[in-house]
């Protein structure tokens, strides 16, 4: 009867397709730019592809070594440092493996997953850390391929983090090849990544809740570093921030602060409240064209900084000659030293760790941190409403 | 005859040549004097070798040819194709060539397919990173003669890690080994490692160096250590990327350094300006350029420059009247206790003695030779002359040397030296709303507000607006540091110099130098450069107004009256009403802040534990830097240097790498990070201990991010 009001045959019972053995296939990614904010999307969806964990390798951190050994001779042009370096990266998963790697995925990452993101114009990521992957890899292709001279493939997939719905398309675009790769197989492995990265990114604001909270227990200060995700990997952010914890200071990171409604609308409640703000996410009132991701969210925490009692400092890193940094530092600044709060920039890292300037640094900032924030703390602690979500209800 | 003139950076070079036969060469440094120097080659060409205008033909080529050339009637050749051209004809195997100059480097690669030759060239000239100049600034700075640098070899000796990149990064990093107690001979050879280096990872650009090589230029031809280092690097570099070299040949066989490689690009211009029409390049004489040198540059530069750092001869006198001031006296010693704030810093170590009434008592310093124990003897030996037996109640140290020697001498407080100079602007001038201080490596601006410090810039990463790099430019033009004012004052005008990193901050100085500025000018120009690189470059601060309205000015570069005549004006435009002090003890200012923080610390209530003058005049110590002494703690790998003290009731460290016997302690120096602090596995266990409490009670978000961020998904979730 079916078959002869539709004309047609019903279709086969649906049997399931072999999995396609990716058991043995080995990829690397290098550790570097926008990976730092999307590592666990990327080894999520290879392991929801059949790659086994032991076969996904990130090269290690960024280190002059690694740049000496790796990458010499094939850098190009550009003034970024944090670009500059994925050349050793690229020459540590070619020629730094052990056991060799089949495949290199350097994604070229246009838009970011900013939590900021649907309350600002745009989520875009830098152009020139986006098109890093096009520039460095042209090192490597000079003379002769050096990826397939060794046996490897290499992918670069240009990816939209902003608009998920976008990404399984584009990965079928930009690995389809290289891992054979369909639609079907790409949504359920992008959904896999953004699983584990959304539930990575929720531990990390729980762990920075905790610090929180625990500071506004024992009314302590914490510090709050405003930098790109990229400024974590030991060879560009040089470990600062560890130099002033080891004093005895917990730190906190901009990408990873607590969202949660209850403290965001404590700590924003006088803006919303005269209508400066619309929501606790809104940074119109600061930052006009807000279309890059990692800068509106540098600006957004600035904001957090300068109102929240238990941040007494601030530090703000940022690499050499950074283009998209430069307009910030005036507004950030303002922002965070008309909130009280002390303000420390660490500008123009490259290569060169300043471990002498970062020695005075640190003890001059430790210095003040111990000798100002319990000043600061009750400076700001005044102008929010009593009620604080970190502290226990009485 | 056709003859070639090299017009560079730092020499001149020609090649008069006849026919295929080289009738007269010579390679002289100009000293700044372009033209000068080109005007007396042609005069003793003509002189001694019938050099004849309207006959003979005349080809330029170098950083000064463009301008000097059409004053001879000659052409003007860019360096570098004018070097290919020597290079085709001398060497036609040669597939790559690297010219180091003074301040720029070139290579050139020749690619050969089939019948066609291609040539590759990539210049650098806007960084010191790789060049000529980048060796000899620091080899100057070790006070290694340049007969002697020559000879320096680079094979077996221990590699250091100096920045490659830049040479006044490098310059700072060989102090610091200098300070290690490394030998000049290492350091010098981790020098044209760096060059090497530099060379290859940013003048290659994806292409490899094939043989046969040929090394041009000054520091190549006269640098054995540089030739040596070329050897290893290639002979690697071909070995890592499988290109064979001919049967029984080593690398070093593959490698040309000729005798003349310095007259390469004179010799090029010869080649190509005989291949040019007859009328071209024919020789005008020397009276077009004598006219350049006499008139016409002074002309045209001052059209280009801005006014001097003075305009009128009164205002002058004035600002003469404000801020010249007799030097401020010590008073006698009338009570029988002192505090003593010691600053060891990175040229000097110095020392104040200050009473418990705040009235400064005695003040010496001595050169630091570069071991902070002997600095140490010095100055303590002077103390003691000055200031006798009087009581020491407390001990302060700022400066670089505070930690390493605060035990060893006994001191009470090291003191940051933020900290340092703010407590010794606040003690002259209480009201004072910012301290700008200039020192010789870094430029630290200090804002205040009701006493303390509560913002403060500080530029130690990058040379613009710092001492050293108007000291380093002073002493190429050999100007002693004590004319240093005077010579700026005397300039009429000085050339518009460009704010910005100091590196590019001496190609411009070679640029106004082409342009016909002497040495006096361009010094007038740094120093008027100087308050935009302070304030605006490296402090980063556009707009003084929010600062306040009284500044200090400090540091040992306040002491030169041209960089303060400077500093005001800047200022002053600025802010009209703004109050502009120099303070007194400008040179002094750290150790007496650091004085000052040990006596509010003895006021306090503090108890001194000096050591005293005889211990600290017996102390015998040793220096290990070795590849036993790198730290190890994390891929940086700090070449650490341990100080070896003998100490009475020390333990010795005797399961150490490189042990030590009880009764001696041991210092480490040259670290990076409090881990390197610790000497190795045994120690950091403990440390690792302490540093893991201190962390689990003080977390960093980012430490957790960079142990799971990466590892695999089913591993991070467990």
């Amino acid at each position: 009867m079916l078959r002869t009001w539709f004309g047609r045959r019903p279709s086969a019972p649906s049997t399931p397709r072999p999995a396609k053995d990716r058991s043995k296939l080995r990829v690397g990614i290098p550790r570097v730019l926008n990976v730092w904010s999307t590592h666990r999307f990327w080894t999520a969806f290879l392991e929801a592809l059949g790659v086994r964990p032991e076969n996904i390798v990130y090269s290690s951190d960024t280190s002059e070594d690694q740049g000496r050994e790796f990458g010499k001779g094939r850098g190009a042009v550009d003034c970024c440092y944090p670009v500059k370096c994925m050349s050793g990266h690229y020459g540590e998963l070619v020629f730094g493996q052990r056991r060799k790697l089949d495949v290199i995925l350097s994604p070229i990452i246009y838009t970011l997953p900013s939590f900021l993101h649907g309350h600002v114009q745009g989520s875009f990521s830098c152009t020139r850390v986006a098109a890093g992957p096009e520039n460095i890899k042209s090192g490597f292709l000079k003379e002769a391929d050096v990826f397939s001279g060794n046996g490897i493939r290499y992918a670069s997939p240009f990816v939209s983090f902003a608009e998920r719905a976008l990404m399984p398309r584009q990965m079928v675009k930009g690995l389809g090849d290289v891992l054979d790769l369909d639609l079907e197989e790409a949504t359920k492995a992008v959904d896999a990544g953004f699983d584990a990265l959304d539930e990575f990114n929720a531990r990390m604001r729980s762990k920075s809740r905790e610090i929180l909270e625990s500071c506004a227990r024992e009314d302590r200060p914490c510090l709050l570093v405003l930098a790109r995700p990229y400024h974590m990997d030991p060879g560009i952010g040089h470990e600062i921030e560890v130099n002033v914890q080891a004093s005895g200071f917990p730190i906190l990171w901009m990408q990873y602060f607590p969202l949660d409604s209850d403290l965001l609308e404590w700590v924003f409640h006088d803006d919303l409240k005269s209508g400066v703000i619309r929501n606790c996410f809104d940074i119109s009132d600061v930052w006009p064209s807000s279309y890059s991701a990692n800068t509106n969210e540098i600006l957004w925490g600035a904001k957090v900084a300068a109102r929240l009692p238990w941040i007494t400092c601030v530090l703000r890193l940022s690499s050499y000659e950074c283009g998209m940094d430069q307009p910030t530092y005036t507004p950030v600044q303002k922002i965070v030293e008309g909130g009280d709060t002390l303000l420390f920039k660490f500008g123009d890292l490259d290569s060169t760790k300043p471990s002498g300037s970062v020695r005075i640094r640190v003890e001059t900032i430790v210095h003040y941190v111990r000798k100002s924030s319990s000043d600061i703390i009750a400076r700001k602690r005044a102008r929010l409403p009593a009620d604080c979500p970190l502290l226990p209800r009485r | 005859m056709i003859l070639g003139v090299d017009v560079g950076s730092t020499t001149c070079k020609y090649a008069l040549v006849d026919g295929d036969r080289v009738v007269a060469k010579a390679y002289e440094r100009h000293n700044t004097k372009q033209a000068e120097k080109v005007l007396e080659f042609l005069v003793n060409l003509e002189r001694d070798h019938g050099l004849s205008p309207g006959r003979d033909r005349v080809f330029f080529t170098g950083s000064g040819a463009g301008l000097l050339a059409p004053h001879a009637g000659a052409k003007a050749y860019q360096e570098v194709v004018a070097v290919a051209a020597a290079v085709e004809k001398l060497h036609p195997d040669v597939r790559f060539v690297s010219e180091i100059g003074g301040e720029d480097m070139k290579t050139i690669f020749f690619t050969v397919e089939g019948e066609a030759r291609n040539k590759q060239v990539l210049m650098q000239s806007a960084c010191s990173g790789g060049t000529g100049t980048f060796v000899e600034k620091t080899a100057r700075k070790l006070g290694v003669r340049t007969e002697a640098l020559a000879e320096m070899g680079y094979g077996g000796r221990t590699l250091h890690k100096l920045s490659s990149k830049c040479g006044i990064f490098a310059e700072a990093d060989a102090n610091s080994l200098v300070k290690a107690g490394i030998p000049n001979e290492e350091i010098i050879a981790s020098l044209f490692e760096a060059v090497v280096y530099q060379n290859l990872s940013t003048l290659t650009k994806g292409n490899t160096p094939m043989p046969q090589v040929l090394l041009l230029g000054g520091p190549n031809l006269f640098f054995r250590g540089l030739r040596e280092a070329w050897a290893v690097h290639l002979g690697r570099l071909w070995k890592e990327r499988g290109v064979e070299l001919p049967a029984g040949k080593s690398p070093e066989d593959l490698i040309v350094v000729p005798g003349d490689a310095v007259y390469y690009a004179a010799l090029g211009c010869v080649e190509l300006g005989g291949a040019e029409q007859a009328g071209t390049g024919v020789y005008a004489g020397v009276e077009k350029l004598r006219w350049w040198i006499e008139v016409g540059q002074h002309e045209e530069k001052k059209k280009a420059g801005r006014a001097a750092l003075w305009e009128e001869q009164e205002e002058l006198e004035r600002f003469r009247a404000e801020f010249v001031k007799p030097p401020p006296q010590c008073v006698p010693l009338r009570g029988d206790t002192v505090v003593i704030g010691c600053d060891f810093g990175s040229t000097t170590a110095k020392a104040v003695c200050i009473t418990p009434d705040r009235e400064f008592v005695h003040s010496c310093y001595s050169l630091s030779r570069g071991n902070p124990i002997e600095d140490a003897k010095a100055l303590f030996r002077q103390v003691r002359e000055g200031i006798g037996d009087a009581k020491i109640v407390g001990l302060g140290l700022t400066g670089y040397g505070k930690d390493l020697l605060k035990d060893i001498l006994g001191a009470d407080c090291a003191v940051v030296e933020t900290i340092a100079h703010a407590s010794a602007g606040l003690h002259f001038f209480p009201d004072a709303d910012c301290i700008c201080d200039v020192g010789g490596v870094d430029v630290k601006i200090m804002i205040l507000a009701q006493g303390t410090v509560v913002d403060f810039r500080l530029n130690s990463q990058c040379s613009s607006g710092n001492g050293a790099f108007l000291q380093g430019v002073a002493e190429r033009f050999a100007i002693p540091l004590g004319e240093m004012a005077d010579r700026a004052f005397s300039a009429q005008a000085m050339p518009q110099l460009s704010m910005g990193c100091g590196v590019f901050l001496q190609s411009d100085i070679v640029n106004q130098q082409r342009k016909g500025w002497q040495a006096d000018e361009i010094l007038a120009g740094l120093c008027g450069i100087l308050p935009l690189n302070v304030w605006i470059y490296a402090g980063g601060l556009n707009n003084l107004h929010t600062i306040g309205r009284k500044f200090i000015l400090q540091g040992g570069t306040h002491r030169n009256l041209a960089v303060v005549k400077a500093q005001v004006d800047f200022i002053r435009s600025k802010m009209p009403h703004s109050e502009v002090v120099v303070h007194p003890w400008s040179g002094e200012a750290g150790a007496i802040g650091a004085g000052l923080v040990a006596l509010e610390w003895w006021k306090a209530g503090g108890r001194s534990r000096f050591r005293g003058y005889e211990t600290i005049e017996s102390l015998t110590y040793r220096t290990t830097t070795s590849p036993k002494t790198v730290c190890k703690w994390c891929p940086v790998d700090c070449q650490r240097s341990f100080i070896d003290v003998e100490f009475p009731g020390a333990e010795g460290r005797s399961w150490s790498k490189v042990p030590l016997q009880p009764g001696w302690q041991r210092v480490i120096v040259n670290n990076s990070c409090p881990k390197g602090l610790v000497e190795d596995v045994d120690e950091m266990k403990l440390v690792k201990a302490e540093m893991e409490t201190t962390k689990a009670a003080y977390p960093n978000v980012a430490d957790l991010v960079r142990k799971e961020a990466f590892r695999t998904v089913h591993a991070a979730a467990r």
